[in-house]
């Protein structure tokens, strides 16, 4: 037992560089900057509450609070700011605004760690008090931003570490960091593809064709489509496989390179072809920061010690 | 050593949340979708799924400070639902289609809508919730509320005629053979601004 249990802290606390650290904070903070400009012209009017936007944020929130009373929202916000006369439409303003920042000062890497929790709180206040509109890329998002708010930051290509000499985390604490998000894409994969797999219409093609005709996916005339009938089963196919594999071929230095490929043009061709622009570039950055810079093959000495042990940072383990 | 081991249990912990999530979906799906699996497993999968409904705590009470807790939690970290996306089947759309009644006698047809791409897709997410609403009280609560956006905007309405159906997509084979994409009704409703909405239609 404790022979395994050995294994265990040993595959999660494996000394790796910061690159995904890098890699997540920049692509999550590219990502909620893309969310907040591709919504902010329907911005008031998707989280208004009850009488003044599309449907009632006082809604999804009353469902939010049968779940938990614990969980952040943009009516928090709402009566804090009524305590000082500010109208709705300027709190959610407000709050845009502060979403927008945050992600601004995260790109940057300024104040990484204030950056990383302040832009997951935004977030999920807008997320969960419009509960009702959100879909999965919503929730891939704030999975990433939970996971960039815990991790040792800042990184070594953050401002905080270049120019204000804040000192990196003990390199240790990389691995389980890391090894979570790898491990939960794994889990994502295998159950997304094993929920497919068990559809008869993801093995002739039917699935695949449904998703690309129905609205608001069909980006492409069903009169072309249906000339690639004879391809849809292959693909179908391959979009269970590539999923179920996941987490059995993504560990393998042989396999990684190419399931990762695998993967992204997937992600690539929802994006492209059903018009998920924002659900294909968030599954791309949360598999970049996990497996992609393994696949770099790191110089000797480019993992400097001086570097680690700058300011606060420690070795010790 | 000790404080490796007490990351690691975090670790593990949230790990086996995301499984258990995972998990309860699929059994979910499962035992009310058409899959490959024979349809005797279909109260397994219901077991299945109460086990791990169970072990979410979901089953306490709502007031539990333990499944307030862990509710809150596991909302924070995005994992509260599982991620069998367009599966087993791909799920079919839902269309809202108004139909305004004006005081002059003129009738207009009208679609919700937004301005992006982005909250496009947030719209779809919302009428496929709606569809899946059991409860009529609060699917006709859903849609009043709907309407009244629609009503901000046309002031002059005296009535709105609400629809709300499935869109029928043909399999490649049949739309090559010229079957189009059908509309089906599910639920309609009039709405006017004083009274409740009477509901005209019920499949």
């Amino acid at each position: 037992m404790q022979v395994a249990w050995k294994r265990v802290i040993d595959f999660a606390y494996r000394i790796q560089s910061d690159e995904w650290l890098t890699v997540l904070r920049i692509g999550l903070a590219i990502q909620v900057l893309l969310y907040c400009l591709f919504m902010r012209s329907d911005w008031n009017y998707l989280l208004a509450g009850t009488g003044r936007g599309l449907i009632s944020r006082d809604l999804s929130e009353a469902a939010l609070s049968g779940e938990s009373s614990l969980i952040p929202r943009l009516g928090w916000l709402a009566k804090i700011g009524s305590h000082f006369g500010m109208s709705e439409a300027l709190i959610l303003d407000a709050a845009w605004l502060c979403l927008l920042c945050a992600a601004c000062f995260l790109v940057v890497g300024l104040f990484s760690r204030t950056a990383a929790i302040l832009t997951w709180f935004f977030h999920l206040c807008a997320v969960k008090s419009g509960g009702l509109l959100a879909y999965g890329m919503d929730n891939f998002t704030t999975i990433g931003l939970f996971y960039l708010m815990v991790s040792p930051l800042p990184d070594r290509c953050s401002v905080d570490y270049k120019f204000r000499n804040v000192g990196l985390k003990n390199p240790q604490l990389q691995g389980p960091f890391r090894r979570v998000l790898q491990v939960h894409l794994c889990i994502i994969y295998f159950f997304g593809g094993l929920a497919k797999c068990a559809g008869p219409d993801w093995w002739n093609g039917n699935s695949l064709w449904r998703a690309l005709t129905q609205t608001p996916f069909n980006i492409i005339s069903p009169e072309i489509l249906v000339k690639w009938k004879n391809l849809f089963p292959v693909v179908g196919i391959s979009v269970w496989l590539i999923e179920i594999g996941y987490p059995f071929f993504i560990w393998s230095k042989r396999t990684r390179l190419a399931w990762l490929i695998c993967v992204l043009l997937m992600h690539i061709g929802i994006g492209l072809f059903m018009g998920m622009y924002l659900f294909a570039s968030i599954m791309i950055v949360l598999n970049l920061a996990a497996f992609c810079p393994d696949l770099i093959r790191l110089r000797p000495g480019r993992l400097r010690r001086s570097e680690m042990v700058r300011g606060e940072g420690v070795l010790s383990a | 050593m000790h404080f490796k081991s007490a990351y690691l249990a975090g670790v593990i912990f949230h790990l086996l949340l995301v499984l258990t999530v995972s998990c309860r979906d699929t059994f979910v799906a499962f035992s009310q979708a058409h899959t490959i699996f024979p349809s005797n497993l279909d109260s397994s999968w219901r077991e299945a799924e109460s086990l791990t409904t169970a072990v979410l705590g979901q089953d306490l009470p709502k007031s539990n400070p333990l499944r307030q807790g862990l509710s809150a939690y596991l909302n924070a970290a995005g994992i509260e639902a599982g991620y069998g996306f367009f599966a087993p089947h791909v799920p079919g759309t839902y269309k809202l289609v108004y139909e305004l009644h004006y005081h002059d006698g003129r009738i207009e047809y009208e679609t919700p809508s937004v301005k992006t791409v982005s909250a496009g897709l947030h719209l779809v997410s919302l009428l496929d919730f709606i569809g899946k609403v059991e409860d009529d009280v609060v699917r006709e609560g859903m849609i009043k509320l709907l309407v009244y956006a629609t009503w901000r905007k046309h002031h002059d309405m005296s009535m709105v005629r609400v629809i709300f159906g499935t869109v029928d997509f043909p399999t490649a084979k049949e739309f090559e053979r010229g079957r189009r994409e059908s509309y089906q009704v599910l639920y309609a409703y009039d709405v006017t601004l004083e009274p409740k909405a009477v509901p005209i239609h019920q499949p």
